[in-house]
């Protein structure tokens, strides 16, 4: 009796909390989308999207004030209460192991593909708490929520550029002075593993128990030849907050050496199958891309085929699901390998063998047809710092004007600020151009090397954005991207060796430096505090002597 | 505190040893009495001490010097080999190579002895190379070189493949490589078959294993050092003068650890070692190390220096040399010495001129660590699949570094597989004999600076009845130090020209003929243009003679330069030693002897000095395609810093 009517004095109060909160309409869908690629390798994107229906990102200027109370069904409140603790309007992590060949398995499904750990968010301004400090607070609580090293990425590594990284969302109009700003810093050295799975999946719904999810098998994932996973939040107008958690990994059924055909199914891939549906799932779908020149044969029977696409609804088909694709014939590897969903193919390297200088040297090849313009980016740390008057171009070995055009640079500041540094590219059709520029290396102070072994330090992969795929008038329906859907091409990180001493002998280092530097003030502190005088010896005694 | 208590001490009388000996060394430790005096008498005292043996202590130095070089392949000197870096854990895994992987080596072989008896050109035979490869699945690329300077004029085709490591980002990279042309008479024309048919078998391997945690880059480079060089400085530098090479399409990371495989007869017994590199480099001793231990215990096939077969294991390397008598022969020691002599020579000879001993020696320079493992031509009883094991399990050892090979495991002369000299057992031979010549040049540059007055000498003869001994009045004399150094800083100049001139196009392609006169008009145009400078210096009693202050700067200078060069490249600080030591120090500069005698003692010289351009032109050829393709210092360190030090020593025999 007694508790009812606690209820019932806290029904009001519950109705007014309900009319307060965040939460809208929740609305979850699944995706995996699976293809061959070139080199017999797979491709595997699992997708997952929680919309939180008619939500607005929290107003940076009510940070001061009580929050609303957040209450979701699909939504991870882990997530929910550093998006709103921060006032973050989007936000984009990816951790990623392994380096995309483009070339080979042509553009990702999901773009965020560089190396390492890469975390860029869009937040408002105007709040009491700088953006800055709402920066820092997001990656130390992200880096708590995804086991990742997140909180390293300090304003030794965090730059704003702007231009490359727009947001895929839209940035909500608050007020006329109120701006967004962009906070972008990436760690190469960055891996990701199972303690960074096991939080993402707890992010899901169903977990890992049912529905797609049950194929992320940290066993096989990990295993696969490039694999990574993401963690995207944006606002839509009129539809609300959409956070989407994907993982993409590329594996390899040729790896063994056993079988000549790239055969796979998802017992192969994951050493598991779907028995189950998640029961919250509004779709939950399965995509394969069918093989456009090679005779093969699909199992179990599709729900749908539209084009090139084999379709499977989960909640439909009959389970154990395990979808099965046979090769008829062996796989011959190409001899080149192209691929049209990139416009051009970047190799970036650091030459130079001394601990002093180096020579950036980033080489494009442009294999389209037409001229393609592109950003380049570069968010370096001040470990290299770049001589921007030696920065040069050439086409196919010729020095050409009007390759660099647009140079925007913020130098670094050394022990505190990174480089950034970007230019627009024009490339020119079927051409290919050589970017150099000398760089100089840091000599670091002792308490800057890092306490691990010292195999030299990572530098961030630099990233194009393609501008003008192409001209419009050519009749190739490829080539009309749209332009809101602007690609990001992430080259290989780079590994710098910076003077080091030899850490792995402490007491050699400390007794030389040690007998150095008493020699030197025992020579000097003698000088300065002796009082010279003549001692004059007597003849006899040395005589005598 | 110190007076008051022997005051006490001294009046009880009953003294016993001990204390008597306690009151001594207090007194030694704290004095009494004027303290600066007793340090200044303290000093003289030692002073004189030694510059009174100093004749002893340099001949001492000298002579322990000389026979510390001989004594360094004594078996007992040195110690045992051992893995320094814990990381390494070589030898711990399970090899996978099989008779499958054996068989697709045999394939490759097939294929390759085909190409090679069609007599491929290398463009044509890298083209296959890299066919070979992209049908494995892997990223394949070509590269062509062009070398062109004075003494080279070579072209070739590379080819190299890049097994990306998954779930790395490709910053680091370890290499297996192969030249076409073996390590057999320093590429004279034996092609490397086997070791390139192995590259290629390897890549197939390779890739099936997802443990790999750097990048693997199998190369097979075009002709010797040439193809491995281009490579190699496209790889790491934006240009080098005198070659033009394709850029590399396919980078990869940074590279710490590099095998280069030479397998070009049938079968093999050994794996021999070859491990010097470019400028006396040596790598780190732990990746011989290792390898040693896993060729032993995981294949289980024995290691050897080179090709030198341990008297001691293999009957058939079981053979006395012919000067040896036999029952000497069979001594123990004896043996063990010759063998290891035998292995610390040729050590010396591939470090000396700093050329190293093959393709792995290229690496060196851009601080990779490498060695070229050589299967011993045998007729049996290893094969591939031995190497096959080998380097898998060795790179899965180098696969394991966390960082570069560091530890300072860089300066040693390995005397057996498992038995090397340590810096601290070496080193000291070289450095003696330079502190000898050292302490020599600085006594005369003292004497040098004293003479002895005349008035003193009347009076010593005036007086000598009165009193036996006076003592010598000395008096300062100037030294003439401009005028040396003058005469120095030419002949290095001539040695810089002479330099100029041996590594024009038109000396080299004419060597053989040129020789000869660039040694007689080097060797008679000091004489042309000291002579008369030396017949104009007035004989002066109180100037020091430039001969004598000549041989003083020149000796300290030699001493230096050895010193220096002990660290970099010991072996050539060790020929500097021999061949600079005794014979600078023997250059007189007394105005006594006939002028034939001293022109004799010249020629001598100007012979040790340069000498080379008549006896040993190959090498002198050889030296300048070293210094334009591989930019090894031997040949102008000989030109403009050996050459004129002994042309030094000469014209002060003159002057």
């Amino acid at each position: 009796m007694h508790s009812t009517s606690k209820t019932l004095i806290l029904w009001p109060l519950t109705v007014l909390c309900l009319a307060a909160r965040v939460t809208g309409q929740e609305v979850f869908d699944e995706k995996l989308s699976l293809r061959t690629l070139q080199d017999g390798k797979v491709e595997s994107t699992f997708t997952f999207t929680t919309l939180l229906k008619g939500t607005l990102p929290r107003d940076p200027r009510t940070l001061d004030e009580e929050d609303l109370s957040q209450h979701y069904k699909l939504f991870p409140l882990a997530l929910g209460q550093i998006l709103r603790e921060y006032a973050i309007t989007e936000l984009h992590l990816n951790i990623n192991a392994g380096n995309w060949n483009y070339d080979r398995w042509g553009y990702p499904e999901e773009k965020g593909v560089g190396t390492g750990a890469e975390l860029w968010a869009w937040l408002g301004d105007g709040a009491t708490k700088t953006v800055d400090e709402r920066w820092r607070g997001l990656r130390n609580a992200l880096a708590g929520l995804f086991c990742a090293s997140l909180g390293s990425l300090d304003e030794l590594r965090t730059t704003s550029p702007a231009e490359t990284f727009t947001p895929e969302g839209t940035l909500p109009t608050w007020g006329d002075s109120l701006s967004h700003q962009l906070r972008h810093a990436s760690l190469p050295s960055e891996h990701v593993c199972t303690e960074n799975l096991t939080p993402f999946l707890k992010l899901l719904p169903c977990k890992s128990l049912s529905g797609i999810a049950t194929l992320l098998n940290p066993h096989r994932l990990f295993d696969a030849d490039w694999h990574g996973m993401g963690v995207h939040v944006l606002w839509r107008e009129e539809q609300g907050i959409e956070m989407r958690l994907t993982f993409q990994s590329v594996s390899d059924p040729l790896r063994s050496g056993l079988h000549k055909k790239p055969d796979w199914s998802m017992q192969s891939l994951f050493d598991r199958t779907i028995t189950r549906t998640c029961p919250v799932a509004r779709t939950s779908e399965i995509m394969v891309l069918l093989p456009q020149n090679a005779a093969y044969h699909i199992r179990p029977e599709p729900s749908s085929v539209s084009g090139s696409v084999a379709l499977y609804d989960v909640a439909s088909v009959e389970k154990p699901l395990n979808v099965d694709l046979l090769f008829h014939e062996s796989l011959t590897y190409p001899l080149e390998y192209r691929s049209d969903s990139v416009p051009f193919t970047v190799r970036r390297v650091l030459l130079g063998s001394t601990q002093t200088h180096g020579q950036l040297s980033v080489t494009i090849t442009n294999q389209k047809p037409y001229t393609v313009q592109a950003l380049y980016l570069e968010t370096m740390p001040w470990l290299v710092q770049f001589y921007l008057h030696t920065l040069q171009a050439k086409v196919d070995g010729v020095t050409q004007d009007g390759i660099i055009s647009n140079i925007t640079y913020i130098p670094p500041v050394a022990h505190s600020r990174p480089t950034t540094f970007q230019v627009l590219l024009t490339l020119p059709a079927q051409t290919t151009v050589h970017i150099t520029m000398d760089v100089t290396k840091a000599f670091l102070r002792y308490t800057e090397h890092l306490p691990d072994a010292q195999r030299g330090w990572d530098l961030p992969p630099a990233v194009f954005t393609p501008l003008e795929v192409g001209p419009l008038n050519l009749n190739d329906t490829n080539v009309g991207q749209k332009a809101e859907e602007k690609r990001r091409i992430y080259t290989s990180t780079l590994l710098v060796d910076l003077a080091t001493p030899d850490f792995s002998m402490p007491y050699n280092v400390i007794i030389f430096t040690c007998s150095v530097v008493a020699f030197i003030f025992g020579n000097v502190f003698n000088l300065l505090t002796r009082r010279f005088v003549v001692v004059r010896l007597e003849e006899d005694k040395g005589k005598k002597e | 505190m110190e007076k008051t208590d022997q005051e006490q001490v001294a009046p009880e009388q009953q003294l016993t040893g001990a204390k008597k000996i306690l009151s001594k060394l207090k007194q030694l430790v704290r004095p009494t009495g004027n303290v600066h005096e007793q340090r200044l008498r303290r000093k003289m005292k030692l002073t004189s001490l030694i510059t009174r043996r100093l004749t002893l202590i340099k001949t001492a130095m000298f002579v322990i010097g000389y026979l510390w070089m001989v004594l360094l392949p004594v078996p007992q000197l040195g110690r045992g080999t051992f893995v320094d870096e814990n990381a390494l854990q070589p030898g711990q895994v399970n090899t996978q190579w099989n008779w499958g992987d054996v068989h697709a080596a045999d394939l490759y072989l097939g294929q390759l002895e085909q190409m090679r008896d069609v007599n491929y050109t290398s463009e044509r035979r890298a083209e296959w190379f890299k066919e070979q490869f992209s049908k494995l699945g892997i990223s394949a690329s070509t590269q062509n070189y062009h070398f062109q300077t004075s003494a080279a004029n070579m072209t070739g085709t590379n080819a190299y493949a890049v097994i990306s490591s998954p779930r790395n980002p490709g910053a680091e990279a370890m290499v297996i490589s192969a030249s076409w042309l073996s390590i057999i008479d320093e590429g004279a024309g034996t092609v490397n078959i086997r070791g390139v048919s192995m590259i290629l078998a390897l890549a197939g391997f390779l890739k099936r294993y997802s443990y790999w945690g750097k990048d693997i880059v199998l190369v097979i480079s075009d002709g010797y050092l040439d193809g491995m060089q281009a490579w190699l400085s496209a790889y790491h530098t934006p240009s080098q003068s005198g070659l033009t090479a394709d850029r590399l399409e396919i980078p990869s990371g940074v590279i710490w650890t590099a095998l280069n495989i030479d397998y070009p007869g049938h079968s093999f017994s050994h794996l021999g070692v070859f491990f010097e590199g470019l400028n006396g480099r040596l790598p780190n001793q732990d990746l011989f190390n290792s390898l040693n231990r896993i060729a032993r215990y995981t294949a289980g096939v024995p290691v050897v220096l080179y090709d030198h077969l341990d008297p001691r294991e293999d009957s058939a390397a079981d053979v006395s040399f012919s000067r040896v008598p036999s029952f000497l022969y069979n001594i123990q020691f004896v043996k063990s010495y010759l063998y290891q002599a035998r292995n610390v020579l040729r050590h010396f000879g591939y470090q000396y001129n700093g050329r190293g001993s093959g393709v792995h020696g290229l690496f060196h320079q851009f601080r990779i660590d490498a060695i070229t493992l050589f299967a011993v031509p045998a007729t049996g009883p290893h094969g591939f699949h031995a190497l096959g094991r080998t380097i898998e399990s060795t790179l899965r050892t180098m696969n394991n570094l966390l960082e570069r090979l560091h530890a300072s495991f860089f300066f040693y002369i390995l005397k057996e597989p498992t038995w090397f000299l340590q810096i601290g057992l070496y080193l000291p031979s070289a450095i003696l004999i330079s502190a000898a010549m050292m302490f020599h040049g600085l006594s005369i540059w003292v004497d040098a600076g004293w003479m002895k007055d005349d008035r003193s000498k009347s009076n010593e003869k005036s007086l000598s009845k009165e009193t036996p001994a006076p003592e010598p009045e000395w008096k300062r004399r100037q030294r003439p130090v401009l005028d040396v150094l003058s005469i120095m800083a030419a002949t290095h100049v001539v040695g810089l020209i002479l330099f100029g001139i041996i590594s024009s196009r038109l000396f080299i392609s004419n060597y053989k003929n040129l020789g000869q006169p660039l040694f007689s008009i080097l060797t008679t145009a000091p004489v042309m243009i000291i002579m008369p400078l030396a017949s104009q210096q007035m004989f002066r009693k109180d100037v020091a003679r430039r001969a004598t202050i000549l041989k003083a700067f020149n000796l300290c200078f030699a001493s230096t330069v050895i010193s220096i060069i002990t660290v970099l490249n010991f072996s050539l600080a060790a020929l500097l030693a021999i061949l600079l030591g005794v014979p600078l120090v023997m250059s007189s500069s007394s105005l006594q002897t006939e002028l034939p005698i001293r022109m004799i003692k010249y020629t001598a010289y100007a012979f040790i000095g340069l000498g080379w351009l008549l006896f040993a032109q190959t090498q002198m050829a050889q030296a300048i395609w070293d210094w334009q393709i591989l930019s090894v210092w031997f040949a102008p360190f000989v030109c403009i810093v050996y050459a004129p030090l002994v042309l030094q020593a000469g014209i002060s025999c003159l002057i």
